[in-house]
C-alpha cells in the first residue's frame, strides 16, 4: 500500500546499532498504523512479563499512512511501550512536529530497544543514524534540554525529550516534544530514562508517496473546508479545551477537592475567558488545520496551555482559584517532565489524607505553593516527592485511604467525575492503559450530547463500545482528537486516498474491534482480568453533594452490570476475557 | 417575565456572533419554548448539545423562573 514508507528503523541502544527492516505490510492492513500498528509490534515483540523499566521492554514511536500527507489534523505520533505505571499496554498519542519528521526522514517507525550504557541522545536525519553523548543535558528540565538542542541543530528538527522525572524513572513520567507536547500517560518517559535516552533530534527532507496526488490533494483540500473547518471543530481554536470547564461546570462533572464533589462556585476565577486574557499566541501541530494551542504569559510564566485536564487537577480539585497558580503548575509539571493528571491526582490525594488525618503528607487543599514544589520533589524523587513519586496506588495500598485513591490499575483518573456520567466511570475501567479518557469519552453522549441519559447503567456497554471503536481508529490513523466531526466514513475515505486500497466504514470499524481486542489480549496475557476492571470505593459509597447530579452515586451493581454488557459486545467472557476464537484473529 | 439566553460553542450564530440576549416569555415557560422564541429550533440543529438553567444540566422541557439564565451548548468533542 502506499502512503506507508515500507521501512522501519530498529535501533539497538546496547550495541548502539541502527537496522531497517520492511514494515510489515500485513499487519498494517490489520491494524493501519500509529496506535494500532504500535500495539500489535509490542504484542508480537515483548515477552511477557517482563519489568517495563528493563531493557527488554521497547519503546516505538509510530506514524500512520496519513502521516506526513494533506489531511488535517494527521500530525500525530503514537509513543508505545510496556507501562511502568500499569503492568498493561501504553500508547499515548503526541502532537508537535516529530511525527512528520520522522515520516520524512523516510519511516514508518522508530523502534528502540535496549539501553545506552550512559546517558545519551539520538539524532537521525534521513539514513544518518548517530549516538550522542548527553552528559550536558541530563539533569536538566525538558525545556531547556529541548533549546539547547535547538540551538545546536536548528528550528528545522524536532525534539523528543524527557525531563527529570524520565531520568529518576518516576512512573509520572512524560515524554515531551515541541516544548509543549506529550505523550503525557503511563510513565512512557521512564521508559525513555531507563534506555538512558534523554532525546531523540530528527530531521527528515523525503516525502510521502500517495495515489493520483493531484486527485487526492484537491479532495482532501474539500474535506479540510467542508468538515475540518466547520465551526464544530474550530471552538478548539478559540479557545482549546478551556472550553470544556464551563460545560463541565454546568454539566456537572468538573470534580472537586479530590473527587469528593462537583461543581465549584469559583470556577469564573480560572475559566477560559480569564486564562485567555494572557494569550501571547497560538500554534498548531503539523498538518493542524484547527491550532488549538494557547501560549499564555502570566506574571512570569510563560506556558502554552493549559488545558482542561491541568486547569481541573491545580484548579477546583486541588481546592484552588487562582489561575496563576494553574498555570505555573502547568508549566512546571512539563519542564520537569510529568504527567500534569497523575503527578496531580497524587498531591490532590495527599491533601485529602493530611486534611482527614490519616496521613500527614504536609500539604493541605489550596496550599499551591507547596503543590507546585511538590511536583519539582517527585520528579527528582527527593524528601517526600521519593514517596509520592509512587502515584496514588501504591501510596493508598501503603498509607490508607484507599475508598478515594481515584486510579485503575495504578493509572491516576482524569478529570471527569464519573457519578455525573456514569459510562464514564466504565470507560475508565475497562481502557487499555489504566483510568483515560482518551478511549472513550463519554461525556461526548452522557452529558454534552444529552442522547443518552448519564445516570443509568442501561445501553452503556454498547456506548463505550462504539466511542472506543471511533477512537481506536482515529488514533490508528495518526488523527487528532479534535476532529470530533471525523466519521467512520471519512476515515475509510482518507484511508483509501492515501493507500490507493479501497476501504470501507466497515473496513474501519473492524479495525477499531480489532485494535480494541489486541490491546486487551496483550493485558490479558500480563495477567489482567475482570477483577482489574475498577472503580474506587468513592463512587458507590458518597453521594455528590452538588450540580445537577447532586444526591447521585454509582450503584456497585450497576458498575458490574455495565462492566458485562461491555463484555458482551465485544464477544469477551464474563471474566472480561478474549476467548481463543477471538485470539486467533489477531 | 424576563431571562436571559446564553449561547455557547457553535450556537453563537444563532444570535449573529452575540453570546446572549435578554428575551421577555411567559410564565411557566420551558427552557425548549424560551429558545424557540429567541429563534433556535433545537430539534433541528443537529449540533445542539445541552441546555443548563442557572448553571445546573436540565433536560429541554424544565421550566424556567423569572430572573433565571438559560445556557445552551452545542456538543463539543475532544477531551
Amino acid at each position: 500500500m502506499l502512503g506507508y514508507q515500507n521501512n522501519i528503523l530498529r535501533i539497538n541502544l546496547t550495541k548502539k546499532e541502527a537496522k531497517t527492516e520492511p514494515l510489515r505490510m500485513d499487519w498494517a492492513e490489520k491494524y493501519i498504523g500509529s496506535k494500532g500498528l504500535s500495539i500489535k509490534y509490542l504484542y508480537e515483540e515483548l515477552k511477557p512479563g517482563i519489568d517495563p523499566l528493563s531493557p527488554e521492554n521497547k519503546l516505538i514511536f509510530m506514524t500512520g499512512p496519513l502521516t506526513g500527507t494533506s489531511v488535517p489534523c494527521s500530525g500525530k505520533l503514537a509513543i508505545a511501550g510496556k507501562s511502568p505505571a500499569t503492568g498493561t499496554i501504553c500508547d499515548c498519542s503526541i502532537g508537535g512536529h516529530s511525527a512528520l519528521k520522522i515520516k520524512y526522514a523516510g519511516y514508518d517507525a522508530v523502534i528502540l530497544e535496549g539501553k545506552l550504557d550512559k546517558p545519551g541522545y539520538l539524532f537521525i536525519e534521513n539514513d544518518k543514524i548517530t549516538f550522542e553523548d548527553a552528559a550536558e543535558l541530563w539533569g536538566k528540565g525538558s525545556h531547556e534540554a529541548e533549546a539547547m538542542l535547538i540551538d545546536k541543530y536548528g528550528h528545522d528538527y524536532s525534539v523528543i525529550s524527557i525531563g527529570p522525572a524520565g531520568e529518576t524513572l518516576c512512573t509520572m513520567a512524560c515524554i515531551n516534544s515541541d516544548y509543549y507536547r506529550q505523550a503525557g500517560r503511563g510513565g512512557m518517559g521512564a521508559v525513555m530514562g531507563s534506555k538512558n535516552l534523554k532525546a531523540v533530534v530528527v530531521n527528515g527532507t523525503g516525502g510521502v508517496k500517495i495515489p493520483n496526488i493531484k486527485e487526492a490533494v484537491k479532495r482532501i483540500a474539500e474535506i479540510e473546508k467542508e468538515d475540518t473547518l466547520q465551526e464544530d471543530n474550530t471552538f478548539v481554536y478559540d479557545g482549546g479545551t478551556t472550553a470544556f470547564l464551563e460545560a463541565c461546570q454546568d454539566g456537572g462533572i468538573l470534580p472537586k477537592l479530590n473527587f469528593s464533589d462537583t461543581t465549584d462556585e469559583d470556577w469564573t476565577k480560572y475559566n477560559g475567558e480569564v486564562l485567555l486574557e494572557s494569550l501571547e499566541g497560538k500554534r498548531g501541530c503539523g498538518s493542524c488545520g484547527l491550532g488549538c494551542g494557547n501560549f499564555l504569559k502570566m506574571g512570569d510564566v510563560v506556558c502554552e496551555g493549559p488545558e482542561y485536564e491541568s486547569i481541573s487537577v491545580a484548579g477546583p480539585n486541588a481546592g484552588n482559584s487562582d489561575p496563576v497558580a494553574i498555570v505555573k503548575a502547568n508549566q512546571v509539571a512539563d519542564d520537569m517532565g510529568l504527567d500534569t493528571i497523575s503527578a496531580g491526582d497524587t498531591i490532590i490525594w495527599a491533601m485529602e489524607m493530611t486534611e482527614k488525618g490519616i496521613h500527614d503528607f504536609g500539604v493541605r487543599f489550596g496550599e499551591m505553593d507547596k503543590y507546585i514544589e511538590y511536583l519539582k520533589l517527585i520528579a527528582r524523587k527527593e524528601g517526600i516527592g521519593a514517596e509520592l513519586a509512587l502515584g496514588v496506588k501504591k501510596l493508598s495500598e501503603k498509607y490508607g485511604g484507599t475508598d478515594f485513591a481515584m486510579q485503575v490499575k495504578g493509572l491516576e483518573y482524569p478529570q471527569y467525575e464519573p457519578r455525573g456520567s456514569w459510562g464514564m466511570s466504565l470507560a475508565y475501567a475497562v481502557s487499555d492503559r489504566g483510568a483515560c479518557h482518551m478511549r472513550a469519552y463519554a461525556p461526548n453522549e452522557e452529558v454534552f450530547a444529552a442522547s443518552i441519559p448519564p445516570y443509568t447503567p442501561e445501553g452503556k456497554g454498547e456506548m463505550v463500545f462504539n466511542l472506543a471503536q471511533w477512537n481506536a481508529v482515529k488514533f490508528s490513523l495518526c488523527i487528532c482528537d479534535f476532529w470530533g466531526t471525523l466519521n467512520m466514513e471519512l476515515m475509510a475515505e482518507l484511508m483509501t486516498l492515501a493507500t490507493g486500497k479501497e476501504w470501507t466504514a466497515a473496513d474501519m470499524a473492524e479495525v477499531g474491534t480489532r485494535v480494541i481486542n489486541i490491546a486487551r489480549a496483550f493485558n490479558q496475557r500480563e495477567g489482567f482480568t475482570a477483577k482489574d476492571d475498577t472503580a474506587p470505593k468513592r463512587l458507590f459509597n458518597e453521594a455528590l453533594k452538588n450540580g445537577p447530579g447532586a444526591g447521585q452515586k454509582i450503584p456497585e451493581e450497576a458498575f458490574e452490570d455495565m462492566k458485562q454488557q461491555y463484555y458482551k459486545v465485544l464477544g469477551w467472557d464474563e471474566n472480561g476475557m478474549l476467548p481463543e476464537s477471538l485470539l486467533a484473529t489477531l | 417575565m424576563v431571562i436571559t439566553i446564553k449561547l455557547r460553542g457553535s450556537l453563537i450564530k444563532y444570535f449573529n456572533g452575540q453570546r446572549e440576549k435578554t428575551i421577555e416569555v411567559p410564565l411557566d415557560c420551558s427552557a425548549e419554548e424560551a429558545l424557540k422564541l429567541a429563534g433556535i429550533d433545537w430539534p433541528k440543529i443537529e449540533n445542539f448539545g445541552f441546555v443548563a438553567i442557572n448553571g445546573k444540566r436540565v433536560m429541554i422541557y424544565d421550566k424556567l423562573q423569572d430572573g433565571d439564565e438559560l445556557k445552551a451548548y452545542s456538543k463539543i468533542s475532544g477531551g
